[in-house]
């Protein structure tokens, strides 16, 4: 097995969703908070979009059956999924900018002076 | 203190790796191919069905309109907030726009006469998109998403707040409403002709229409929103 075998969407969407929570776990801006939730939600996307696919298989558009057709339920639920991420992350954002401009709260924190660190 | 801090940064980190290094080890060793009976009914016999080429379209506008359905709520309930959780609406005397200093704000030459240039095309390749969704590649999100993105460009060669929001907000609500109502009455309710060939293909052109435009103005609104008012 070669080593660019290994590079699926799959195993590529598992990396992007863990690459999002250690940014969760480690990041105490709120921005960049949200901004891994995004990259976890492409892991999704992108686990799902690829899941269940076989090499040769057709678009599922027409009637043609020289091939088989791809899988469109993930897609199907992909698409939904997509824009939902769009509505959650501008919810999120909203709700940063309207607790910025009213605590001055940008840090995931405990005390609350501290209005920057490294993170 | 800062060794503590230093320690659980090294703790997470290597929660992360062994994570992902679980998961894969588990997804490329022990994942089972299972038996796609969705796949199965959903690829079967769809242009019949539904009257729609893609089946991809022919899901989520007939088997599993449901989903459409809440989808197009939650961004309709996620633009609500955006408009009325918002800082600017109880402090919009911060929010006075220098109108000579905005317009054109550093906008180059060349992204002003090229984005002049390829608007239109922006435009008809997402109502191409839009009204093709059920024979080809597409849909209404997709093609919600492009005139959505021709709006943006738009934004970027003339920055002016020249746009009724307020009425977007009340024809994406319309829109919604009508995205309810069309299913609920046509695939539910099953108030159809007696020959659904061509009755099919409207539904699908109109469904795609209601969708795309609905995206577009619930993208633009988000969009507009954090331009000029959660810009500071």
């Amino acid at each position: 097995m070669k080593p660019l075998d290994f590079i699926t969407g799959e195993i590529v969407g598992i990396l992007l969703f863990f690459i999002g929570l250690y940014g969760l776990m480690t990041k105490k801006t709120i921005v960049k908070t949200i901004m891994s939730m995004s990259i976890m939600e492409s892991g999704i996307f992108l686990f799902y979009i690829t899941i269940n696919y076989t090499v040769g298989s057709v678009p599922p558009i027409g009637q043609a059956q020289e091939a088989a057709f791809v899988d469109p339920v993930p897609s199907a639920l992909m698409i939904t999924a997509i824009v939902i991420g769009i509505g959650v992350t501008a919810i999120g954002l909203t709700m940063f900018m309207h607790y910025k401009q009213k605590h001055g709260i940008t840090h995931w924190s405990r005390n609350r002076d501290q209005t920057g660190s490294d993170h | 203190m800062a060794q503590t801090s230093r320690l659980f940064h090294i703790i997470r980190i290597a929660f992360a790796v062994i994570g992902a290094l679980v998961v894969l080890f588990l997804f490329l060793n022990h994942s089972e191919q299972l038996d796609t009976p969705l796949m199965d009914y959903f690829t079967a016999d769809f242009f019949a069905q539904t009257g729609a080429q893609n089946s991809v379209a022919a899901i989520y506008l007939n088997y599993r309109v449901f989903d459409t359905l809440f989808e197009a709520l939650m961004l309709m309930v996620s633009v609500m907030e955006v408009i009325n959780v918002s800082w600017a609406n109880k402090h919009a005397e911060k929010y006075q726009f220098e109108k000579d200093d905005f317009n054109r704000k550093g906008n180059s030459e060349i992204v002003v006469r090229m984005v002049g240039i390829i608007y239109p095309f922006v435009l008809l390749i997402g109502l191409y998109i839009i009204v093709n969704g059920h024979v080809s590649p597409g849909g209404g999100f997709q093609g919600g998403a492009i005139l959505a993105t021709a709006l943006i460009t738009r934004y970027l060669v003339y920055p002016n707040f020249d746009l009724d929001l307020h009425a977007l907000e009340i024809v994406e609500k319309i829109l919604f409403l009508s995205i309810v109502m069309t299913p609920v009455l046509y695939v539910f309710m099953q108030i159809q002709p007696a020959d659904t060939t061509i009755s099919h293909q409207i539904y699908m052109v109109a469904m795609n229409s209601l969708i795309g435009l609905k995206v577009f103005s619930g993208l633009s609104i988000i969009f507009y929103r954090f331009v000029f008012y959660e810009g500071r």
